[in-house]
């Protein structure tokens, strides 16, 4: 059964899935704690709208999928900052918008070509050297950026109103945000598929607040199970012959599943009996 | 105990206090409506000024505009000699704000001290990481409110009560001279209110805080402060509780009968449908 990890693509897969869990999973802990996951859906849809034109008129497809996904993000961050309207009216248009695109553009290829249909549902067995370059990259440069605004990505994801009143440049880091998030889509897109990437950034962050009490905890517990369902998924698809993504979103959604009939926060508990201390009395 | 609070003798060694907060025929409106016309007022530093009006009165865009979050259309605004178009960051890290309450998710992987700590993050910076002088304003901060022994406790799993004291240690933590307070006291109980306001007029007097405290309930804090606000998208009145809440010009604004009763710490206020008033 070892012998799978002697293969080249098994070992491109394996590197390719723990990158994605892991840069997924830590940015979606600020997509479940800010509620962005229709931002991600609507993102992860005009990506792939990039790649099928890509595949159309002969482009680079990782790089009209970072075009498509960061002007959705561009866009709807504008319309919003200047009141225009609501983000999840604007995410809601684009979703549907992006993806008639894709489709028009699918059906205008003179033949069927496989190849893009990876990028809808996620072949990760296909990754290239060249893809995992990208994904690596990438990967650290996402993941260089949140640790270095890390206590502020916090701060806007707990209260981003409070957060500019304090001080904190709070609209431009939200943007910084987006943008992130989008890229990690993007990267995601070929290994995961356009359909299920948003999973991996909601679900491994979802099961994990379930058990953490302050966001560091958040933080690793949601990378563990990022990364622990991205590889059981590409094993387990290996060895069973499955697909790959979908394989790798079940096993998320159970340990969710789980998470939730065992977390310690949704037990019925009585009242705390720490006393609060009265504030009369606090006068120091 | 906080350092930056003036002696005692310091401050009444200087009783002419300066205006820190300037309006002057400043108009703040949304794309839909004017939410506050032509107003025009000087705060002092040192004051504690209740900010008083019906619903949708303008009362939070007016904390609003002293933050700096929106900005007036004509008029201008000027917080520390600073016109509120080129308030920076810094600037803002000297105003503490309570927001209006909201929800808070309670399942929100956030303790206690995180949340005081975030009162802390504008003034270390970008690319900076907490010091031990921040550990120690927010341990500070959190005794000031009677909050230190649930330091460590999820902020979600306290009450509404304790939520808006950790609020206040936040507010506290970037060492403000404005704090502004938006409805502290509602949907908290009456005992806890109570509480709450000995515990903010504590504050003022031992941080030389400048209080602009909103409020629908005028009653609550008409006793304790220097001076009332009444706003109606324009300013109807600003004085002492004793000169604002006369049944000329609360009829005025809020357009309904109004009984005034004599009680020992100044006029009570008696709306005959009160709880439409909000």
């Amino acid at each position: 059964m070892f012998e799978m990890f002697s293969y080249g693509f098994m070992q491109r897969a394996l590197l390719a899935s723990f990158l994605i869990g892991l840069v997924c999973s830590v940015i979606g802990v600020f997509v479940v704690l800010k509620g962005l996951s229709f931002i991600g859906a609507g993102t992860a849809h005009a990506a792939f709208a990039g790649v099928a034109l890509a595949f159309l008129i002969g482009a680079p497809p990782l790089l009209m999928a970072v075009i498509f996904g960061l002007s959705t993000v561009w866009i709807t961050g504008a319309l919003q900052q200047a009141g225009k309207m609501k983000p999840d009216v604007s995410i809601g248009i684009f979703y549907t918008l992006t993806m008639a695109l894709a489709i028009l553009f699918l059906g205008l290829m003179k033949a069927y070509n496989p190849e893009v249909y990876g990028y809808l549902f996620g072949s990760i067995l296909s990754v290239t050297s060249s893809d995992l370059k990208v994904i690596l990259l990438l990967t650290l440069g996402i993941l260089l950026t949140i640790s270095l605004f890390f206590k502020e990505f916090h701060f806007i994801s707990f209260d981003q109103e409070m957060a500019e009143a304090s001080g904190i440049p709070a609209r431009n880091l939200f943007f910084l945000l987006l943008n992130l998030i989008s890229l990690s889509i993007v990267i995601s897109l070929k290994a995961v598929g356009a359909i299920l990437v948003f999973a991996l950034l909601v679900i491994p962050a979802a099961a994990a607040e379930q058990w953490a009490n302050n966001m560091r905890s958040m933080m690793i517990y949601s990378a563990v199970l990022g990364v622990f369902s991205s590889w059981a998924g590409v094993i387990l698809s290996y060895w069973l012959d499955l697909p790959s993504g979908s394989t790798i979103v079940l096993i998320a959604a159970a340990i969710f599943f789980l998470s939730v009939l065992f977390s310690p926060k949704r037990r019925k508990k009585p009242p705390s009996k720490t006393p609060a201390p009265e504030v009369g009395g606090a006068a120091a | 105990m906080i350092d930056h609070a003036p002696q005692k003798s310091e401050r009444a060694a200087k009783p002419a206090s300066k205006p820190i907060i300037q309006f002057s025929h400043a108009t703040f409106a949304y794309p839909d409506r004017i939410a506050l016309e032509d107003i025009t007022l000087d705060l002092m530093e040192g004051e504690f000024v209740g900010v008083i009006g019906p619903n949708g009165s303008g009362k939070t865009t007016f904390l609003k505009g002293i933050l700096g979050l929106i900005l007036p259309v004509h008029g201008t605004l000027q917080i520390f000699d600073c016109a509120c178009e080129a308030l920076r960051c810094h600037h803002r890290a000297r105003i503490g704000y309570l927001p209006q309450k909201k929800l808070v998710d309670p399942h929100y992987p956030i303790t206690t001290w995180e949340v005081v700590m975030m009162g802390r993050y504008g003034a270390i910076g970008l690319f900076h990481r907490p010091s031990q002088k921040d550990r120690e304003i927010v341990l500070e901060s959190l005794q000031a409110v009677g909050m230190e022994p649930l330091r460590d406790a999820p902020f979600g799993s306290l009450s509404g009560g304790q939520q808006q004291r950790v609020l206040i240690a936040r507010a506290l933590a970037q060492r403000p001279e404005i704090l502004l307070l938006d409805e502290p006291t509602t949907g908290i109980d009456a005992t806890t209110q109570h509480h709450l306001i000995d515990l903010i007029r504590r504050l003022h007097q031992e941080y030389h805080l400048t209080i602009l405290f909103v409020t629908h309930d005028i009653n609550t804090i008409s006793p304790f402060v220097d001076t009332l606000l009444l706003l109606n998208t324009r300013l109807y009145g600003k004085g002492t509780p004793r000169e604002i809440l006369t049944q000329e010009t609360l009829s005025q604004v809020y357009g309904k009968e109004i009984l005034l009763a004599e009680r020992e710490k100044g006029p009570y206020v008696i709306m005959n449908d009160y709880h439409h008033a909000g």
